[in-house]
Formats: structure tokens, C-alpha cells, sequence
């Protein structure tokens, strides 16, 4: 990381985007306290969070996905959700009514069907749900997404970005949302922040994004126009 | 936080009431042989805490089982204390050394974890074996009235307590967060869980209830000895009995502790290993195909006891 | 003798020993770095290799470096066995060992170690025998180095170097070191991932029974059905000290572990030495988990 500065203002999606390499899971690493920058704060609401572990970050209201979805494989979708419930900062302790609300956040995207399912059991699309439902159920108010929308199929990407925005709408999170999926970023996103090694290349609206020619040659290596 | 008990603590319940009976009006000889069981049950509930809940496979776990025994050994022998304090001791001093070695060593993961328990119990039975005060690798030999009742009702408690205390961790919050440790310790942190706090308060437990059932076993055997109070025949048999019975759960410990004590008992009269023969035969036997034990077998083949056993 | 000269015959009868050490422990790290499985009962094969020496010896007259091939060809059986029994369910349709499986095989691994340790003390009986292997010593001023360690010192460094040989140079050798870092794409090198890891096995189990055979010449009243309690954690340490998966750590580590047990014992007992060989475990892991091993 080279210089990388900039602000997630509240209830805003700032998308991240760059080549493979470029530093985007690092940079949510570190916002999260599962790395330690050599230099440089991480400041949530005036307070300063990156020297902190990451169990303590979700304490303070940021909750971060996995890329590769990692579910409690041998406790239900439920009791997966309600382990965030009891360890966010809900203020939650008691199992039962964590389960209750559990079950409120999985019909909330979609997946109140898939309540007693063993984790482990789930598709790709479900795990990534359940990924996202874990981090709203800490009660975070700010949302580290790594790449939720890959791996998806076109039907089921119309739907998770429909999803996105509804639950936007209705609880107002801020996000980060790192992704390789343009059609995602560029619908959700209010800012876009391109990295290229570690260096912020460009920052603007969506479509000032794509249509930089320094982000263009980034991606693709010369000059080109977009498609 | 505290629901209605379910149908399993009431049953343990039982159990041990039937326990408690069984030892006051059928005589020394049955409480005698009733001791050792408690004594394997009280370990495997012990080792349950961290192993078959955390999922920390601490092979080591004699380690507290020998300081339970040296401590109540040392404490009556040379300054002619009551067993009880020295079971307190044992206790106290398990707590303390799992407080201090689980602040080291329980960041290593899975295997390497494993091994580093192993590796501390050889080197602390060398160490011990250097010290005069505690036998040099000789006895140290306890003088006693033989109390058969205390002995027997020591470790009854302490067992009730392991009992009420895991079926009661089970079921509440610090129970989701063991479970997810378990399942996938990074993503626990992601949601908030503090591994480091659970890890080091199962293992602390483990290091507790450990030592006060060694120092038990060193007062129902009237002594302890270097070689085998470091032996990794416990062990391996506190992990047999709750993957025998059914790792993390409130009534595997009890169950497999029955299984693996009660044949030995008879066999004992036959050839000397052929309770672990048979032991290492079951184990692996249950590690490939039934990995959550009994406990598991019966929950998953009928929607009733699922629910109800725990 | 002046202190140096015993500081430096120390040094020479442990880097003999760790030699030893170094082949009983490689072949767990085969196992552990190219299939990622850890081997409770690793112990156990060692003192089948050992015993396995004593009855060639007795019934053949083998020396225990004639009996390491015999063992060798037999470890070789009792890997593929191993692996069919133990692995080969779990690995299968596997990309990475989960934490399950891991369970599994430690579990799995665990009660095979106390039904072989048990049976060979059915079988064999409790009491410890040895062979009784000397073909004389070798003089170099002070130092009277046995012949014998000397001979199995060599032979182990020649079984380790002939292994990398075999996994780097060999076809068969790369298929292997692909499957060690990625299962898929060992099918892509045109490899069927359950031969290469039986193989693997086969050969870590090959090379575990050779070196229980040479341990047997530093041991001569100790061979017992109960050593594997010993060599096992020591093997651990050693593939640890080494780096799991790097073929040479076993070389360092065993020297190294060598080396401190014989240097330490001059100056203190026998056991302090060996916990302390033990207790380095906890700061390399603490500070240098790869390994001393660089790269």
C-alpha cells in the first residue's frame, strides 16, 4: 500500500476496484485488524481501530465477508447467524433469542427456508448469503465485502444486487465492497476507488471510473477505448 | 440465560444419584471399583472442555492429571494435610499451570498444538524425575485412613459439577461461540468471538477438573509415581471415552467412561493390554466411521432423541 | 582429556545420532508434507522397523544395515495397507484437509498407535532386547568413533539424498511434489492423485521401518515394544525443527536435535538433555514456525 487515503462516509457504498494484485484484500485486511499496516490509521467514527483485533473491530460496528466463504459447516444457517448475533455488538446473550433473530436476518436475504440446513450443505450462493447475513447480524454499521457477487450466475447476480439494494434501502450500512464483477460495482457504488500496486490510481463516480484511460490501461494494458 | 433443563441433565441426574446410592448400601467393594470410574469420568469430562469442545486435541492432558496427584501426595505426605485440601490444591495448581502454558501454547493450531502437549508432559516427567521432594522417580507414598466414602463422594462432586457445568456451557452463548471456534476459528473472530478468551478458559477447565480428579486418583491409590502418573495410556484413554461417548457433548464423557472402564474391569483378571488392544481397536474404528460417537449415532438416527440428548 | 575434547567427541557422537534421528523422523515428514497428514502411530512403525531388525538378525543373521532394504520393502506393503485403510476415504474427493479429516486421522492415528504398541507387547513380550552389532571402532586421536554409527550415519544420509533424488529428479518424484502443493493439479500433470499419495505413503512408511532399523545399532538393550513413546515426539520435534514438507529439515532438525541431547548431557543428566531437546519445540514454533530451515 502506497499512500492509499480516503473516507467511507456514512450509510455510502464506495466500491474498490484493480487488477489482480493490486491490494484490495489486503487494504479490507487491514480496515478489519486481521493485518497491521506499517504505517497509516484506520479511524471508525473519530475512533481508532487499526491497532485492534479483529473480534474487538466487530465490537466497535464493522463487520468483514470472507472472499471464500467460510460457514460454521456443522452448526445450522441459524446458528451460524446467531453466533454473530451473540458476539456483534447487539448487546444479545441469550442463545433463544438469538436464534429469533437469526432467523429474522435469513428471511431478510432470502434464505428463511435454509434456517436448518447444516451449513456445510449450502450452494456457493447461500454460503456467500449467509457470509453477508453474519456481518448484519453483528449489528455492524459498516460493511467490508470481499468480492460477494463472484462466482455467481447472471440470474442469481440480478438477484443479489436487487437483494443489495433493498436491504441498503431499508438499514442504511455504509460498505466497502471489493469486486471483480463490474456490473455489481457499478450499479451499487456511489464512489469508485481504483487501485493499481498498492497506489490509488483514480477515485470518482462509476462511470468517471470506467471511462479513465489510466484505469482502462490498468486493466487492460494499453489504450483502449471502452466497449 | 438459564432455560428450563432439558431431559439429558435430568437424566446424568439420575445417573448419579443411582451412583450415589449404589456406594452407600452395597458396601466398600462396589464403591471401591465405583471410584476409578468416577475417577476416568471426571478426567474425560475434564479433557472434554478443551478437545471435545474447542476442538484442541491436547494429548498432554496427563500433564494435569500427574500435578493433581504430585500435589495432594506431596501436601499429605509431607505435611500430613487433609486428602481435601490436597485435592484443592490439585485443583488450584491444574488451573495455574493451564493459565500459564495455555497462554504460550495455545496459539499453535490443530497438530502443532498437539504435539507441544505431548512434548511438555515429557519434559516436565524429566524434570520431575531431578527432584528429590518429589520421589526422584520413586513413590511417594501416602498414609491415609482408608476413607473409602470420602474418596468416593470427593469425586462424585466433582463430577456433578463437571457435569452441571459443560451441559450448562453447552446451551449458552459461550457454548455458540466454543461451537464456531470448533468449526473455523477466523471466521469466529470475523463475527466477534474472541478465540484467545474461549480457548484459554476451556483450557483452563480442562487444567482444573484435571487436577483435582489426579489428585483424587493419587488418594484412591494411596501414592503417586513418577512413571505412571506421566503415562500417555490416560491420555489416550480420556480421548477414547469422549470419542467413544461423543466429543463435546454433556453425556459422552459419563457414557464413554462406562465403556471404557466397566470391560476393563473384568479383563484386568486376563492379559494386562488387552484393554487398551481393544480400546485402540474402537477408537479407530469409531474415528472412521463414527466420528461423533455414541452420543452422535443415536442423535442421527431418530428425530426424538436428537432433540433430546445433549 | 581436556573439556574441548569432550565438547568436540559430543559433537561427533551427536551429529552421528541426529544422523539416525533424521531418517526415523523423514519419513513422517514425507507423510506429513506431501499428504498432510500426521502419523500418531509413526512411534509404533518405528519400533516394527526396530524389531523387524531383531528378528532378521536372529532367525537371518542380518546386520540392521542389511535388514533397513528388507524393512524398507515391507514399510513399503504396510504404507499402501495404511493408506487404503486410513486415508484413502477421507483424501479422496478432497482439495484440502479440513479440520474434520484432521480430527479423523489424529483420532484414527492415535488408536492404531496403542493397538500396535499393545499387541507388540502381546507378541513380543515387555522385555527389551537388542542386537548385538560391532564391527569394531575407528580411531582418530582421541575420538573412538564405532563403526557402526559411523556406517549408519552414512546410510541415512544416503536414504534421505536418495529420496529428493528420486522426488526431484524422477517423473514420478514431480507428479508427487504437485500433488504436496495442489491435489488438482496433479491431475493435470496427467497423475491419478490416489496412486501418487499411496505412493507417498508407501514410501514415508518404507523409510520410517529402514530407520527404526539403523536406530537399533545406538540402542542395543533398548529395543521394546514401548519406544515409539520416544521416538515419535522426538520425530515430531524433528520435522518441526526442519519444516514439514522440506526434505532436507529432517537433516537439520535431526542434527540439530542430535547435537543439543549429546552436548546438554555432558553438562547435565540424560533427562535434562532430552527435555530440552523437547522444550525447543515451543520457541521455534513460537518465533520461526517454518522452520530453521531457510526458503
Amino acid at each position: 500500500m502506497k499512500d492509499v487515503s480516503f473516507e467511507l462516509p456514512e450509510s455510502a457504498v464506495l466500491g474498490l476496484i484493480g487488477p489482480n494484485g493490486s491490494g484490495k484484500s489486503t487494504l479490507l485486511n487491514i480496515i478489519a485488524g486481521l493485518e497491521k499496516p506499517t504505517s497509516g490509521i484506520v479511524k471508525l467514527d473519530r475512533k481508532r481501530i487499526d491497532n485492534l483485533e479483529a473480534n474487538r473491530v466487530v465490537g466497535y460496528g464493522l463487520a468483514k465477508t470472507h472472499q471464500i466463504p467460510k460457514p460454521f459447516s456443522n452448526m445450522t444457517a441459524r446458528e451460524n447467524v446467531a453466533v454473530a448475533v451473540l458476539y456483534g455488538r447487539r448487546n444479545i446473550h441469550s442463545p433463544s433469542l438469538a436464534l429469533q433473530e437469526a432467523e429474522r436476518i435469513l428471511s431478510l436475504v432470502g434464505m428463511r427456508s435454509r434456517n436448518d440446513a447444516s451449513a456445510g450443505s449450502l450452494t456457493v450462493q447461500e454460503k456467500k448469503r449467509l457470509e453477508f447475513a453474519r456481518a448484519l447480524a453483528t449489528g455492524a454499521s459498516v460493511l467490508l465485502l470481499d468480492e460477494v457477487f463472484a462466482g455467481l450466475s447472471p440470474e442469481e447476480l440480478k438477484d443479489s444486487i436487487q437483494l443489495f439494494r433493498k436491504l441498503h434501502e431499508e438499514l442504511h450500512f455504509s460498505a466497502l465492497v471489493v469486486e471483480h464483477v463490474m456490473r455489481a460495482v457499478l450499479n451499487l457504488s456511489h464512489k469508485v476507488i481504483v487501485l493499481e500496486e498498492g497506489r490509488v490510481i483514480a477515485t470518482g463516480s462509476p462511470d468517471e471510473v470506467v471511462h479513465n484511460d489510466r484505469v482502462i490501461e490498468a486493466y487492460l494494458g494499453s489504450k483502449k477505448s471502452a466497449a | 440465560m438459564i432455560e428450563k433443563p432439558g431431559l439429558t441433565l435430568y437424566g446424568l441426574f439420575i445417573v448419579m444419584a443411582l451412583l450415589a446410592a449404589a456406594a452407600l448400601l452395597l458396601g466398600v467393594a462396589v464403591s471401591s471399583i465405583l471410584v476409578l470410574l468416577l475417577v476416568y469420568a471426571a478426567l474425560a469430562y475434564s479433557i472434554n472442555f478443551i478437545t471435545g469442545m474447542i476442538g484442541y486435541v491436547d494429548f498432554g492432558h496427563v500433564l494435569f492429571m500427574a500435578i493433581g496427584s504430585y500435589a495432594l501426595a506431596t501436601l499429605v505426605s509431607h505435611y500430613e494435610a487433609n486428602p481435601l485440601l490436597g485435592v484443592g490444591l490439585g485443583a488450584l495448581l491444574g488451573l495455574v499451570f493451564a493459565l500459564g502454558i495455555g497462554l504460550v501454547i495455545l496459539r499453535f493450531r490443530g497438530v502443532y498444538f498437539a504435539i507441544t502437549t505431548v512434548v511438555l508432559v515429557l519434559a516436565a516427567y524429566n524434570i520431575v524425575l531431578q527432584f528429590p521432594q518429589l520421589g526422584a522417580g520413586g513413590e511417594i507414598i501416602v498414609n491415609l485412613t482408608f476413607q473409602p466414602l470420602a474418596t468416593y463422594f470427593t469425586i462424585w462432586t466433582i463430577v456433578l459439577i463437571e457435569i452441571v457445568l459443560t451441559y450448562y456451557v453447552n446451551r449458552s452463548r459461550i457454548g455458540f461461540g466454543i461451537r464456531a471456534i470448533k468449526n473455523e476459528e477466523d471466521a469466529a473472530s470475523s463475527v466477534g468471538v474472541s478465540p484467545r478468551t474461549l480457548k484459554l478458559t476451556g483450557y483452563m477447565l480442562g487444567g482444573l477438573f484435571g487436577g483435582a480428579a489426579g489428585a483424587v486418583y493419587a488418594w484412591s491409590i494411596s501414592g503417586v509415581t513418577a512413571g505412571p502418573a506421566f503415562d500417555f495410556t490416560f491420555s489416550l484413554l480420556m480421548l477414547a471415552m469422549i470419542i467413544i461417548g461423543g466429543v463435546g457433548t454433556s453425556i459422552g464423557p459419563l457414557l464413554g467412561a462406562v465403556v471404557v472402564y466397566i470391560p476393563s474391569y473384568f479383563l484386568l483378571t486376563t492379559v494386562a493390554q488387552a484393554q487398551p488392544l481393544i480400546i485402540g481397536l474402537l477408537v479407530i474404528i469409531m474415528a472412521l466411521f463414527l466420528p461423533d460417537g455414541i452420543v452422535g449415532l443415536l442423535r442421527r438416527s431418530n428425530e426424538h432423541l436428537r432433540l433430546v440428548l445433549e | 582429556m581436556v573439556a574441548a575434547d569432550l565438547v568436540v567427541r559430543d559433537l561427533v557422537f551427536g551429529l552421528l545420532l541426529g544422523c539416525v534421528f533424521s531418517v526415523v523422523a523423514h519419513g513422517l515428514n514425507i507423510i506429513w508434507g506431501i499428504v498432510k497428514v500426521i502419523n500418531i502411530a509413526h512411534g509404533e512403525f518405528i519400533m516394527l522397523g526396530a524389531y523387524g531388525a531383531y528378528f532378521l538378525n536372529l532367525f537371518a543373521g542380518l546386520t540392521p544395515l542389511e535388514a533397513a532394504p528388507v524393512d524398507a520393502a515391507i514399510g513399503l506393503l504396510v504404507g499402501y495397507a495404511f493408506y487404503y485403510t486410513f486415508l484413502h476415504r477421507e483424501l479422496r474427493d478432497k482439495e484440502t484437509i479440513t479440520l474434520q479429516s484432521e480430527m479423523v486421522t489424529l483420532a484414527a492415528t492415535f488408536g492404531l498407535s496403542l493397538f500396535v504398541s499393545n499387541l507388540a507387547i502381546i507378541l513380543f513380550t515387555g522385555n527389551p532386547v537388542g542386537i548385538n552389532y560391532n564391527p569394531g571402532t575407528l580411531q582418530f586421536g582421541y575420538l573412538h568413533v564405532p563403526l557402526a554409527a559411523l556406517y549408519v550415519a552414512i546410510l541415512s544420509v544416503l536414504i534421505i539424498t536418495g529420496t529428493w533424488l528420486f522426488l526431484e529428479r524422477t517423473f514420478i518424484g514431480s507428479a508427487i511434489r504437485a500433488y504436496a502443493q495442489d491435489v488438482t493439479a496433479t491431475e493435470l500433470v496427467g497423475a491419478n492423485p490416489a496412486k501418487v499419495a499411496s505412493l507417498a505413503t508407501a514410501l514415508g512408511f518404507a523409510v520410517t521401518m529402514a530407520g527404526g532399523a539403523l536406530l537399533t545399532v545406538w540402542i542395543p538393550v533398548g529395543i521394546n515394544p514401548l519406544m515409539g513413546a520416544l521416538y515419535a515426539p522426538i520425530s515430531f520435534v524433528i520435522v518441526v525443527l526442519g519444516g514439514p514438507g522440506k526434505m532436507w529439515g529432517s537433516l537439520v532438525g535431526g542434527l540439530t536435535l542430535g547435537v543439543v541431547i549429546d552436548v546438554v548431557q555432558a553438562f547435565t543428566t540424560v533427562e535434562i538433555a532430552y527435555a530440552a531437546a523437547f522444550l525447543i519445540l515451543i520457541p521455534v514454533l513460537v518465533f520461526r514456525p517454518e522452520g530453521l530451515l531457510k526458503r
